[in-house]
C-alpha cells in the first residue's frame, strides 16, 4: 500500500484549494464548493488515520459516513438559502448583499 | 500497480477541485466537483474503505452534485460572475496558502507515520454495521432527527413568496 503520507499530502493540498477559493470567490455557490472541498479534505484524512492504528479501527469509517451525511444536509440548506436569495435580490454576488449590514 | 493508481486518482482529485474553483461556467465546475468528489472516492477505495466509498459516490455524485446543478439552472449560470479585479488579492492567497501547505508538509514529513498493510477487523463490513447501530445508535437517531430538520427548513426557506 501507498504510504499513507501520501493520502495526508492530497488531503492537505485539497484544503488548500478549499481555502483559496474561500478567500478569493464571491459567488455564493462556488463558496459551496470550496466547503464540499474542505469536507472531502476532512474526510480523507479521517479515514487515513484510521489505518495509523495497530489494529486499524472501524470508528473511523462511522464518523465519515456520518460526515458525509451531514454534509449533504449542510448543502440542501445553503442551496435553498441561495435560491431564494437570488429571488428576492436577482444577485447572488456576496460582496453586494449588504442588506443586513447594521 | 496501487501506486500507479493513487497517483492517477491523486491527480484526478486535485485538478478537477482546482478546474471546479476556477472554470469559468458555473456547470463545468459542478460537473469537475463531481469529478473531484469521484477521486476521493477512489482513495477511499485505495485505503479498503468500499462501503464509505459507494456511500460518497451515492450522495455526493448522486445527490449534492445534482442538486447543485438543479439550482445552478434555476440560478441561472451567468449570475455572480464578478469580474472581481483582485488579481492581487488572489495572488496573496494563492502565496498565504502555499506558505501554509508547505509548513503543514515539511511537519507531516517530519514524522513516521507507520500505517498497517492489512487492515484486517478495521475494514470488515459486518463489524462496521454492528458498530454503527449498537454502539452508534443513538448517534444514528439524533442524525435522522437533523436530517428530517434540514429537508423541512429547506422547503420552509424556499417556499416564501417574493417580496414578503
Amino acid at each position: 500500500m501507498e504510504p499513507l503520507s501520501s493520502f495526508f499530502a492530497v488531503s492537505v493540498i485539497l484544503l488548500g484549494i478549499g481555502i483559496y477559493g474561500l478567500t478569493t470567490k464571491r459567488n455564493a455557490i462556488r463558496i459551496l464548493f470550496s466547503v464540499e472541498l474542505i469536507y472531502n479534505a476532512a474526510n480523507l484524512n479521517i479515514i487515513a488515520f484510521a489505518r495509523l492504528r495497530n489494529p486499524p479501527i472501524v470508528t473511523g469509517q462511522v464518523l465519515v459516513l456520518f460526515t458525509i451525511a451531514l454534509a449533504a444536509m449542510e448543502a440542501a440548506v445553503g442551496l435553498s438559502i441561495i435560491i431564494l436569495v437570488s429571488r428576492l435580490n436577482a444577485e447572488i454576488d456576496l460582496s453586494k448583499l449588504s442588506k443586513l449590514k447594521g | 500497480m496501487t501506486d500507479l493508481l493513487f497517483l492517477a486518482f491523486a491527480a484526478v482529485t486535485i485538478g478537477a477541485a482546482i478546474l471546479a474553483i476556477e472554470a469559468r461556467d458555473l456547470v463545468y465546475g459542478a460537473a469537475a466537483l463531481g469529478i473531484a468528489f469521484l477521486g476521493v472516492a477512489g482513495l477511499f477505495f485505495l485505503l479498503d474503505a468500499a462501503y464509505v466509498g459507494w456511500f460518497q459516490i451515492a450522495v455526493y455524485i448522486g445527490a449534492v452534485v445534482v442538486l447543485i446543478l438543479f439550482t445552478v439552472m434555476l440560478v441561472g449560470p451567468k449570475m455572480g460572475e464578478t469580474p472581481l479585479g483582485l488579481k492581487r488579492v488572489s495572488l496573496l492567497a494563492a502565496i498565504l496558502v502555499s506558505l501554509l501547505l508547505g509548513m503543514t508538509g515539511a511537519l507531516a514529513n517530519a514524522t513516521a507515520f507507520p500505517g498497517q498493510d492489512s487492515c484486517g477487523s478495521g475494514c470488515d463490513l459486518t463489524l462496521l454495521s454492528t458498530s454503527l447501530l449498537k454502539n452508534y445508535g443513538v448517534q444514528l437517531e439524533f442524525m435522522s432527527l437533523v436530517m428530517a430538520a434540514a429537508v423541512i427548513g429547506a422547503l420552509a426557506i424556499s417556499k416564501t413568496d417574493r417580496g414578503q
